[in-house]
This record gives structure tokens, sequence and C-alpha cells, in this order.
């Protein structure tokens, strides 16, 4: 599976006369996982929900492949082949984890009120299909032996993975992840770090990835690009990127803020 | 899971999970159950008198209307107070289609009976359709108000539109119901086991029916795709939208499918009634308290359950009428006028009461505790099996 390439190019998004990005373009290489990083109110977020659909930038596009998602609606997202986690998780606490990953298949598949109330033959056959995927999804993750728990009962760890899992059900060519690693302790985020790796190398997927955990980024990811006060500062291999003057500043910075 | 070393590739997971539920001795336990109770619901009229049948009938009713409701605002997260008008809209729908033309006075399309029952579910979801942009705008408290305007409209329109629904004065009677040529009255001799079934079993038996279809269409829906979307937006609108589902059309859909519901029971108020009068007196009527009264159905059921609706149907719907026929034979002299100790209102004390003790115990109502004992059960089961 090859995927096509995400273009975001001078995009600019501002809330009144705030700018939460100034200019900002990127390029997620087919089949490469690119991170995002930078301090905190940097504009990481901002630029994945301009990605996602939930923004509409002021200026500049984003393309993926042939299709512009700038004027894309969020729920036609799915269907081109874009999954994307939360950093806050966003699942159905009540529902089973069977049930909040099947909701990723939910453009996949088909059936209204009336064909869902009558459970229809084809309607059940699709269903169980898809119930066994989302299964399989799940045991990949790691989190195969809890689909029938509720996801308010499992602990954050597994929550995350739920997450994953979910847009991963989606059949993504690119997988946005926020903040993956967010609210995660050192053993899972070194877990997190090798199933993420793993899902790039055996689904052939790109992933564009927000993180914090600079561990984790420098570690895996083939491309970083440091935002700091909605800018591109710095765009370069890891290596590249953890010498820029620029970026330490900006990290230095921030930190020294907060410990202020 | 703990070492890297040895997370499992995709080709091979360590275990097969299965995405099929157990189906252990609980799960039988619970078929068993249900077929129970709609054996039981089979053998009531032939032992049951016509007013008990009648008190359990306006339990059906309440029941349809509440699935509907719990759809709604505990599955899709939309509150509404609206019920009691999609109640009237299906009741006026169905006396109008269902009425004999020519009257100089009353509107009437002279429809079979069943075309007319089907044109006022599709006539109420339509209604629903039709508030759904209302509905994507607003939240919460805002939407229950909102909504609350429909019932005022409603009640506002029924008073004012004599033509159609006879006015509260008078009212107007619906036709009588009947099943392609089976008349739903006391016409014909019809007995089992030497118990005639005359209007009363008959309309109980319609009743059955219809309750039995709503459940299951509900269920149905609730476990598939469909209740997963309502979910995904209840709890999330953001995520919801980026697993391919639009916001707009689940919310549109969920007051569509909870409109029909209760355009349903709507026609089961009339046909129960023997009369649509769109006034806010005690029963088979269309007034806030209705709709409140849908409310709390859900709340103690558990925002969410269909079986939970079903349930608070039976008390808030049933308790009025069980004290009402139990205060005849025990000869309670409850009086009536306005400072009268009506049954009414004593059942008003205690679903009010019961209202609180639900969100100050167990939030997720009886159905919550319903899992809670299931969960228990299963647990000391497996701990048998382990040991």
């Amino acid at each position: 599976m090859t995927a096509p390439e995400l273009l975001v190019r001078d995009v600019t998004l501002r809330f009144g006369g705030l700018y939460a990005l100034d200019d900002v373009s990127l390029t997620v290489e087919p089949g490469s996982l690119h991170a995002l990083i930078g301090p905190n109110g940097a504009g990481k977020s901002s630029c994945f929900n301009v990605i996602s659909g939930l923004y509409r930038a002021n200026e500049g596009s984003v393309t993926f492949g042939e299709h512009d998602l700038s004027h894309t609606r969020p729920h036609r997202l799915a269907r081109l082949g874009i999954g994307r986690s939360f950093q806050n998780a966003a699942l159905s606490p009540h529902s089973t984890v069977l049930d909040n990953v099947m909701l990723g298949r939910f453009a996949l598949t088909h059936g209204g009120f009336l064909s869902c109330g009558l459970r229809l033959p084809w309607t059940r056959r699709e269903e169980r299909k898809h119930a066994e995927r989302a299964a399989e999804i799940c045991a990949f993750l790691g989190i195969g032996a809890e689909l029938h728990q509720p996801v308010g009962s499992l602990p954050y760890g597994i929550v995350k993975r739920v997450d994953l899992a979910r847009a991963l059900a989606v059949e993504p060519s690119l997988l946005l992840l926020d903040e993956p690693a967010a609210g995660t302790n050192a053993a899972e985020t070194a877990e997190l770090a090798s199933t993420i790796h793993d899902i790039r190398d055996e689904l052939g997927i790109s992933i564009l990835l927000v993180e914090h955990d600079m561990g984790l980024v420098m570690g895996i990811a083939d491309r970083v690009t440091v935002l700091d006060f909605g800018r591109v500062i710095a765009d370069g291999t890891p290596a590249e990127v953890q010498a820029d003057p620029e970026v330490i500043r900006a990290y230095l910075g921030s930190e020294n803020a907060e410990a202020g | 899971m703990s070492d890297i070393a040895t997370k499992t590739p995709p080709e091979a997971p360590e275990r097969a999970p299965s995405p099929k539920p157990r189906r252990d001795a609980l799960w039988w336990v619970r078929k068993a159950l249900w077929l129970a109770v709609l054996l039981l619901a089979l053998a009531l009229p032939l032992y049951l008198e016509a007013e008990w049948l009648k008190a359990g009938q306006y339990m059906m009713v309440g029941a349809v209307g509440a699935i509907g409701l719990t759809l709604l605002t505990g599955q899709a997260g939309q509150l509404s107070l609206a019920h009691a008008f999609f109640l009237l809209a299906g009741g006026t729908a169905y006396t109008v289609l269902a009425g004999p033309t020519g009257d100089p006075e009353l509107v009437g399309f002279g429809l079979d009976p069943l075309l007319a029952l089907l044109g006022a579910i599709a006539i109420c979801a339509l209604l629903g359709l039709a508030f759904a942009p209302v509905a994507g705008r607003l939240r919460g408290i805002y939407l229950g108000v909102a909504s609350l305007a429909l019932v005022f409209l409603g009640l506002y329109f029924g008073q004012a539109a004599e033509n159609l629904t006879g006015g509260t004065s008078t009212g107007r009677p619906p036709a009588e119901f009947s099943l392609f040529g089976f008349p739903f009255s006391n016409e014909g001799d019809l007995e089992i086991l030497g118990v005639p079934i005359r209007a009363t079993e008959r309309v109980w038996y319609l009743f059955l029916a219809l309750t039995v279809i709503a459940f299951l269409l509900a269920r149905g829906a609730v476990g598939g795709r469909v209740g997963r979307a309502w979910r995904a937006v209840r709890d999330n609108e953001p995520s919801a939208a980026v697993m391919g589902v639009s916001v707009w059309r689940a919310k549109a859909g969920a007051f569509a499918v909870s409109s029909a519901y209760a355009g349903l029971a709507g026609v089961m108020t009339v046909l129960w009634f023997d009369l649509l009068k769109p006034d806010e007196s005690e029963f088979g009527t269309y007034g806030i308290n209705v709709s409140i009264a849908y409310l709390a159905m859900i709340i103690i059921g558990g925002l969410g359950s269909v079986p939970g609706a079903l349930v608070g149907a039976l008390l808030v719907n049933g308790l009025p009428q069980v004290l009402a026929l139990y205060s005849t034979e025990l000869g309670w002299s409850t009086g009536t006028g306005e400072h009268a100790f009506t049954p009414i209102l004593i059942s008003s004390f205690v679903y009010g009461a019961a209202i609180i003790l639900v969100v100050l115990f167990e939030p997720g109502g009886l159905a919550a505790i319903g899992r809670r004992i299931a969960g228990r059960l299963s647990g000391k089961q497996r701990e048998r099996k382990g040991t």
C-alpha cells in the first residue's frame, strides 16, 4: 500500500488577532514517520486540527494526494484513508473496547436504523466480518484480551492503545497521532514507541506524530518539524534538528518560563 | 506485553480473540427470562379483568415512547422535552388519516388503519427531522428548553385546529384499529381457552406486538453501527467526526427515530383512550407533564438502556393506573378536585422520589443495578469454575 503525500502549504490560522499558525508548511513523505514537536502552545494541536478538518485555515492549503483537505468536511477524511488518535483518547467510557474500535469501521460499513434494527442478514454478516478485523487490530496492539471490557474500567496505558486501535481500524494510509505518549509512564512510552514503529513498518503507512516526549520522537522519527509560536523554526532529520540552536533556545526558553 | 521483543506480529496473534461475547449460563438465563416475560404477557389477557388489561396497555404505550426517548437522550445525548408534542402529532395524524371522509366539520382521509398508523409514524419522523436544524445548534439544557417550546406549540395548534383534533371540549374519537379486515373491537366471536377475546384483549395483543417490534428494532440499532455513531456523538463530537460519522446526520437521525417512536406511542395513546384530546389533564394527553413522565421513565430505567426504558415505563405509567384500581378495590375515598389525594398525585411523589434516589445513588438507573447483579453472578460463576 503506497500512501499519498500529505502537503501542508503556507497555512495560517488566526483566532482573532492571535496567530495560532503562521505560514506553516510541511510535507509528510509516503511511508515516513514524521514528528511535529514544539513547546506548549506552539500550535501543534492546531496544526493537527487543521489537517483533520476540525479547524479551517485562514490561508494556505492542505492536500493529501489529489484531495484538497482544506475544503473537505471532517467526516469525509476517514473515507480518504486518514486515521487519527486523540491526545485525551476521546473514547466512549461505557462502551466496550470492541465497540469503540468498531467505530473506526464506520466509514467502511453500511446500514441505517432499519437495517441495523431488523438485523438483516447482510448487515450482520458485514458486522461480523468487521468485528473480526477489529479484534485482529486489537490483538496486534496487545489489547486482545480486553475486547469486552468497558473502556472506563481500563488503565490509561491500555486506553491510549484502544484509541490507537480505533485510528487503525479506519484502515488509514496516513495516521495522525496526537501525543500518543501523553500521560503514560516510561515503560508504556517505550512500548508505544516500538508499536508505532511496527505500525509504520508492517502496515506501510505514513505517520504524522505530535509529541512532547523527545526521547520517543528522536528514537523513531524519520523527519522532525519544530514549531514555536505558530512558526516552523526547524525541519530536518532528528540529528539535524537536535543540533539546531533555534530549537535549543525554544525548548530551554520554554522550560525556564515554566520553571518560573 | 511487558517485553517489546515478544510483541506479536499481525499475522500470528498470540491468541485469536473472539469478537463474539461469551454465551455462558448467564446468557441463557437472560434469554429464558425474556421468553418467560413474553409468555406471561401473552397469557395475561386470559386471566386479567379488562380494567387491569387497560392499565397494562398504558404501560406498553409508555414503553414504546420511552424506548424512543432513551435512544435520543440516552444513546445520542440529545435532551428532549418535546416527546409530548410528537405523541400529539402521532395521535392526530392517525385520527385524521384514518378518520371518515365526508364529515363537514372534521377532516378525514378514510385510510386503512394500518396505513394510517404507518403514515402517522412517517409524519412524526419527518417532524423530528424538521426540528433537526435546531437540535444541531443547541446542546444540553438549552436543547431541552427549545424542545419544550414544541409542546406548547403542539397544544396551541391542537386546540386551534378543531377540524383536525376535534378541539379541547369534545376531542375526537379515533377510527377503530383493524388489521387486514380483522377488527380490534367486540365484533365477531373469538375465544381462546374459553375466554372471549374482545376489544380490550385484542388491543392488548396489538400493543404487545408493537412493543416487541419497537423493542427489538431499538436493541438491534443500539448494538449496531447506528447506535455506535450515536454514542460517539454523545461522548465526543470531534472524535466521532474524525471516525467518519457525520455529526449532523447522526443527531438528525436520532431525532427522526425518536419522534417516530413517540408518534407510534401517540397512536397507541388515542387507541387506548379511545379519544384524541389535545389538552393537559391527567391521562391520555399531551402536556408538559407527559414529557416529564417520559424523561422520568428513562432516568429511572437508566439513560440509554432499552430494557431500562421498558421497566421505567412499567413504573411511571403503571403506578397511577394500578393505584387507581386498588383505590376503588380497597374503597379509598380519594375524592376529586384540586386538593384530592389522587393516584396520579401519589405516583408523582413516588417517581419523583425515585428520580432523586437514582440521581443520588445510581446515576446509571435500574439498568446499572441489573448490570451489577449480572456481573456479580457471572463473577461467582467464574470463581466456581476457576477453583
